[in-house]
C-alpha cells in the first residue's frame, strides 16, 4: 500500500457563473521516500490538487468526490480537528510566495515553536532549542539570535527556508512543495532545491513537487505527472517522460525548453504552444487539449474525452494520439 | 520529420504573431494617450460602474430610498394645503391619523408638513456643508499634494494639529462667534469642524495619481501643470469625490441635529429635524411620535446615503469586493 | 521602541500650543463682556481693576502667553461668571463624572462591538452575520438622542417595575447603565464593522493558510494570527471614536441629567464665561491628543513594522 493514494479526485468551485472544474478526475500513487513532480501551466489545477489533499480548499471551492488515502486513512471524510492533527505532523506543506506566507506580527521563533508545541510534547525551552536547530538545518546563519526577529528582517530566500523549517519541524512523512522556487531569484532557487533534496534524504520523507518549470522536476522527481485543464494527461517515471514523452502536450512543453546546445539555438525562436487552456466553467466533452493539438483531426478527439491508459508499464497517457502510436505525419494545426 | 516540424513551428509562429498584433490593437484601444482614446476609456468606465451598481441590490434599494426621501421633502410642502405655521390649540398633540399622518405638535401644527419642511432645511444644510467641506478639503488637499515638498509637510503638520480640536465644541464656539444660528452660520460651523478628513484623503489621492505613469507621459509631452491637474488628475478623483459626498452628508446632518438638540439650532419658526426632535423630546413619555419621527427621518437619510456610498465604492473599484 | 514613543510625545507639545492659540483667538471673537452680563452694571473703575486683574487690558499675544503659562502650571484661572469658583474647581467637580461615563461607554463599545465583529466575520453570509450587521447599521444611523430617549422610554419608564432603572441622576451603579449604552452604541457599531472587515481581509491572507497548513488549532489561528492583525485597524479607529465619546457626552448628559462637563460647557459658552469655556476646550483637546498618542503607541506595539520606520 502506497503512502498516498489519490483516486478520482474532483474539486469544483461554485461561482456566480457556474461551477469551475478545477480538478477533474486526478489519480496517482506515491510511495514512501519517493518524489512526485506535478507539472503544468498556470491554472491547470496542480495547486488545487495539493490543497485538496491537505483539506485547505476554501469556499467557494470544495472536494466534490474522490478519495485521498494517506497511510491507509481516508482524509476527505475527516473532521476538522482530525485533519488539524495530520497537517504539520504527518504532512507538511510549503507555498509559493515567502513574502506573504509568514505572519508579519509574530517573530520567526514564535511561528516555529508554535508548530512544535502543537504536535510534539516539548517544554518551552526544548521547543526553542529545537527551533534553533531547525534554523541551522536550513542554513540560516546566527540562528539563535535571528529567532526573535520579525519576518520583515529576512530576505525572500531566507523566508522560504524558514517555511521549509516549519514544514519539516515535526518530521512529517510527506512534504508538499507548491512552486517553492517560483517567487525567488534564479540565483537562490538552486540553493533552495538542493536544501529540499538534502532534507528529504535526511528525514526520509516523500515529496510532491509542484511546478511549471520542467527543469526543476528533471532534477528532483522520481515520477512526474503532467496536468492540463484539471486532469492528468501523462504520468511516468522522470526518466521515461523525458526520454520518450507520449502526450502531445508534454512534447510541446519539452519542445518549448530552450536548447542551448543546438547549433541554431541563438538564431531560432522560442517555440510556444499557441492558443489557451479551455474554460473550466463548462469543460468540453472531448479531449481538452484538442484545440491546441497538432495531431487532433476531425476524429474522436473533438467528441470523445480520452481515458488515462497504460501505454507501457508504468507510463500512462490520456490521448488518442500518443507518440508511440502515431503512424503518419501530423494533420496540421487546428 | 524535421521539415514538418519546421513547417508546424512556422505556422505556430505566424499565429502567435497574429495574436500578438491583435493584443497590441486591444491595448491601444483601451489605453490610448490620445484624446479620442481617453474619452473612449472614460465613457466605458462610467458605464461599467453604472452597470455594477445596478447589479447591487442593496445599493439600488438605498438609492431609491434616498431619492424617495428627497421627493418627500420637496413635494409634500409644495402639494399640501396645511399651513405649517398655523397655531391651532384645539388640535394640539394629536396622534397620527388620516388627517395628520404624523400627528400634530403642541401648537396643533401638522407634523407631516413640518417634518418635510424640516427635512428641506436639514438636507439643504447637509448638502451645503458637504459641498463646502469638499471645496475646502479638496483645495487644501490638492495644493498640498500637488505641490508637495516643504509646503506639503507644513500643511499636513498643521492639519495634524487641527485633528486635536474637538468637533462639537468647535462648532459651538463658531456659532457663538456669529451670535445667531441661521442656515449659513450653521453651514460654516459644521464645515469648519469637519473639513480635515477630506483634505487628507484628497491629498493622498493626488499623490497616488501624481506618480501615475500617464501623468508622467503627459509631462513628457510638455503639458502645463494646470492641464495635468484638470485634465488628468481631477477627473480620476471624481469617483472618490462622489463617494465622499455620500459619506460626509450623514455626518453633517447628524452634527446639525446634535447642535440643534442642545439648543443651538436654527431659530424658530424655521425648523430642522434636529429642532423638531428637541421640541418633541420634552413630551416623549406621552407623545413619543414627536421625537420618533424626526429621528427616524435622520436615520433613513444616514442609512440610505451610507449604502449608496458602499455601492458606489464597489461599483467603481470592484477589486475590493468580498463574495 | 522608546525613541518612537518619545518622538511622538514631543510632537504633541506644539500641537497643544496651537490648539490653545486657536481656541483663544476664537474666544476673543465672541462679542460680549462677561462682566457686563451680570444683573448690575459694573462701575468703570471696578471694571478697570477687573480688567487689569484678569489681564484683559493687555494685547492679545500677552494674554495668550499668560494663559499658556497657566496651562503649564495647571492653573486655568478663575471663573469669570461664578465669582467664587476657579475653573479648576469646576473641572474637578464635573469632569470625573464625564470621564467615568466615557470610560463605561467605551468599555461597552469594545466588549460588545469587537466580539460582534469577530462573530460576523467567522460566520460570514449566514443569518447571524446578516442580523448582527443589520443591528449594527441601524444602531449607527439612529441619532444618540433618539437612542437615549428610546432606552429611557422603555427601560426606565414603561418597564420600570422590572428593571428598576432610574430616569436620571448619577449615583449608584443603576444610573450608569442606560447612559453608557446610549453613548457607547455608535462607537460599538464602528468597532463591529471595522473588526469584521479587517478579519475578513486577514482571513484571506497567505500566512493564515500557512498557519492552517501547520495544523494549528483553528481557535489559535483565529485567536492569535487573525486577531493580532485585525485589531490594528480597529485600534486606529479608536482614536477618533474617543473624540466622539468625549463630545457626544454633551447630549447624553443633558438627557439623563448627568452633572458632567458637557452640560456645563454649553452654559458657559452662552453665558460668556470665557475662562471656563477655554478651560474645558483645552482640557478636551488635550484628552483627544493624549488619546491619539496612546493609539499611535499601541499601534507601534501591535505592528512591528512601523517601529522600524521613521515616523
Amino acid at each position: 500500500m502506497a503512502l498516498l493514494e489519490v483516486d478520482d479526485l474532483r474539486t469544483y468551485f461554485k461561482t456566480r457563473a457556474g461551477e469551475v472544474h478545477a480538478v477533474d478526475n486526478v489519480s496517482f500513487k506515491l510511495e514512501e521516500r519517493k518524489t512526485l513532480g506535478i507539472v503544468g501551466e498556470s491554472g491547470c489545477g496542480k495547486s488545487v490538487t495539493a490543497l485538496s489533499i491537505m483539506g485547505l480548499v476554501q469556499t467557494p471551492g470544495r472536494v466534490v468526490s474522490g478519495s485521498v488515502r494517506f497511510n491507509g486513512r481516508e482524509l476527505t471524510t475527516l473532521k476538522r480537528r482530525q485533519m488539524e492533527d495530520i497537517r504539520g505532523m504527518e504532512i507538511g506543506m510549503i507555498f509559493q510566495d515567502p513574502m506573504t506566507s509568514l505572519n508579519p506580527t509574530l517573530t520567526i521563533g514564535t511561528q516555529l515553536t508554535e508548530t512544535l508545541s502543537r504536535h510534539l510534547d516539548l517544554s518551552r525551552k526544548e521547543a526553542r532549542k529545537r527551533a534553533v536547530e531547525l534554523l541551522e538545518e536550513v542554513h540560516i546563519p546566527n540562528a539563535s539570535r535571528r529567532l526573535d526577529d520579525y519576518p520583515h528582517r529576512y530576505s525572500g530566500g531566507m523566508r522560504q527556508r524558514v517555511m521549509i523549517a516549519m514544514a519539516i519541524s515535526c518530521n512529517p512523512k510527506l512534504l508538499i512543495a507548491d512552486e517553492p522556487t517560483t517567487a525567488l531569484d534564479v540565483t537562490v532557487q538552486a540553493g533552495v532545491l538542493d536544501l529540499l533534496e538534502e532534507l528529504r534524504e535526511e528525514h526520509a520523507m516523500a515529496m510532491i513537487m509542484i511546478t511549471h518549470n520542467m527543469g526543476v522536476v528533471a532534477e528532483t522527481a522520481d515520477d512526474i505527472a503532467v496536468m492540463y485543464a484539471g486532469q492528468i494527461v501523462e504520468e511516468a517515471t522522470a526518466q521515461d517522460l523525458f526520454d520518450r514523452p507520449e502526450h502531445p502536450y508534454t512534447e510541446a512543453l519539452l519542445g518549448a525548453l530552450p536548447k542551448l546546445d543546438e547549433p541554431d539555438a541563438r538564431n531560432g525562436r522560442l517555440a510556444s504552444i499557441p492558443g489557451r487552456p479551455p474554460d473550466l466553467l463548462s469543460p468540453p466533452n472531448a479531449c481538452r487539449f484538442a484545440p491546441r493539438c497538432k495531431y487532433a483531426g476531425s476524429d474522436d478527439c473533438t467528441t470523445v474525452p480520452p481515458e488515462l491508459r497504460e501505454i507501457r508499464p508504468g507510463h500512462w497517457v490520456r490521448s488518442a494520439h500518443p507518440a508511440s502510436e502515431r503512424v503518419r505525419e501530423p494533420v496540421g494545426v487546428s | 520529420m524535421a521539415i514538418d516540424e519546421r513547417l508546424a513551428a512556422e505556422r505556430a509562429g505566424k499565429e502567435r504573431n497574429a495574436s500578438f498584433e491583435l493584443a497590441m490593437e486591444a491595448t491601444a484601444e483601451g489605453r490610448a494617450p490620445g484624446d479620442a482614446g481617453a474619452a473612449l476609456a472614460r465613457a466605458s468606465l462610467w458605464r461599467d460602474a453604472l452597470q455594477r451598481f445596478r447589479g447591487n441590490r442593496a445599493a439600488v434599494i438605498s438609492a431609491i430610498a434616498f431619492l424617495a426621501l428627497l421627493a418627500f421633502v420637496i413635494l409634500v410642502p409644495w402639494l399640501s394645503h396645511e399651513d405649517p405655521y398655523a397655531v391651532n390649540f384645539a388640535e394640539a398633540y394629536q396622534p397620527p391619523s388620516w388627517a395628520h399622518p404624523f400627528g400634530t405638535d403642541e401648537f396643533g401644527r401638522d407634523l407631516f408638513v413640518r417634518v418635510a419642511l424640516g427635512g428641506r432645511v436639514s438636507i439643504a444644510i447637509g448638502f451645503a456643508a458637504t459641498f463646502a467641506i469638499m471645496g475646502v478639503g479638496i483645495t487644501y488637499g490638492s495644493i498640498s499634494g500637488f505641490i508637495g515638498g516643504k509646503l506639503d509637510n507644513a500643511l499636513m503638520r498643521f492639519l495634524d494639529a487641527l485633528y486635536g480640536l474637538p468637533y462639537l465644541p468647535f462648532a459651538i464656539l463658531t456659532l457663538a462667534i456669529f451670535g445667531t444660528v441661521n442656515f449659513w452660520t450653521m453651514v460654516v460651523a459644521l464645515t469648519i469642524a469637519s473639513w480635515f478628513t477630506t483634505a487628507r484623503v484628497m491629498r493622498g489621492q493626488i499623490i497616488t495619481l501624481k506618480e501615475n505613469d500617464y501623468v508622467r507621459a503627459a509631462h513628457a509631452v510638455g503639458a502645463r501643470w494646470y492641464r495635468v491637474l484638470f485634465r488628468h488628475l481631477l477627473p480620476n478623483t471624481l469617483g472618490v469625490i462622489i463617494i465622499f459626498v455620500f459619506l460626509e452628508l450623514p455626518g453633517v446632518v447628524l452634527g446639525e441635529a446634535f447642535l440643534s438638540f442642545i439648543g443651538l439650532g436654527i431659530n424658530p419658526p424655521k425648523a430642522s429635524w434636529g429642532t423638531l426632535a428637541q421640541d418633541g423630546y420634552s413630551a416623549y413619555q406621552t407623545h413619543p411620535y414627536l421625537i420618533v419621527i424626526p429621528s427616524l427621518m435622520i436615520a433613513w437619510l444616514i442609512l440610505s446615503a451610507f449604502f449608496v456610498a458602499d455601492g458606489l465604492r464597489d461599483a467603481l473599484d470592484p477589486r475590493a469586493r468580498e463574495y | 521602541m522608546l525613541t518612537f514613543i518619545i518622538r511622538r510625545i514631543l510632537w504633541t507639545i506644539p500641537v497643544v500650543l496651537l490648539v490653545i492659540l486657536m481656541t483663544f483667538l476664537m474666544m476673543r471673537q465672541i462679542k460680549g463682556n462677561p462682566f457686563r452680563n451680570s444683573e448690575r452694571a459694573v462701575p468703570a473703575s471696578i471694571q478697570r481693576n477687573l480688567d487689569r486683574k484678569f489681564h484683559l487690558d493687555k494685547p492679545w499675544y500677552e494674554q495668550y502667553a499668560y494663559y499658556v503659562k497657566g496651562v503649564a502650571t495647571a492653573d486655568l484661572g478663575p471663573s469669570l461668571v461664578q465669582r467664587n469658583q476657579n475653573v479648576n474647581d469646576v473641572i474637578k467637580q464635573h469632569f470625573p463624572v464625564s470621564l467615568k461615563l466615557g470610560a463605561f461607554a467605551m468599555f461597552f463599545a469594545i466588549v460588545v462591538g469587537i466580539p460582534l465583529g469577530i462573530l460576523s466575520a467567522l460566520k460570514q453570509n449566514t443569518i447571524s452575520d446578516y442580523l448582527s450587521m443589520g443591528f449594527v447599521n441601524i444602531g449607527y444611523a439612529l441619532p444618540s438622542f433618539f437612542i437615549s430617549t428610546l432606552l429611557l422610554y422603555f427601560f426606565a419608564v414603561k418597564w420600570r417595575d422590572v428593571t428598576g432603572l432610574p430616569t436620571n441622576g448619577w449615583g449608584g451603579w443603576r444610573t450608569w447603565i442606560l447612559p453608557s449604552i446610549a453613548l457607547g452604541l455608535a462607537p460599538l457599531t464602528v468597532f463591529a464593522r471595522i473588526t469584521r472587515g479587517a478579519m475578513l481581509e486577514t482571513l484571506q491572507q497567505d500566512y493564515i493558510r500557512t498557519a492552517k497548513a501547520k495544523g494549528l488549532r483553528w481557535e489559535r489561528v483565529v485567536g492569535l494570527h487573525v486577531l493580532r492583525n485585525s485589531l490594528i485597524p480597529t485600534v486606529t479607529a479608536a482614536g477618533p471614536l474617543l473624540g466622539y465619546i468625549i463630545t457626544g457626552s454633551f447630549i447624553v448628559e443633558s438627557i439623563f441629567g448627568i452633572p458632567g462637563i458637557g452640560k456645563y460647557y454649553v452654559t458657559s459658552v452662552t453665558g460668556r464665561d470665557y475662562s471656563v469655556t477655554m478651560g474645558i476646550t483645552v482640557l478636551l483637546s488635550m484628552l483627544i491628543i493624549v488619546a491619539n498618542l496612546g493609539v499611535d503607541i499601541l499601534y507601534g506595539f501591535l505592528d512591528p513594522r512601523t517601529r522600524d520606520q521613521r515616523s
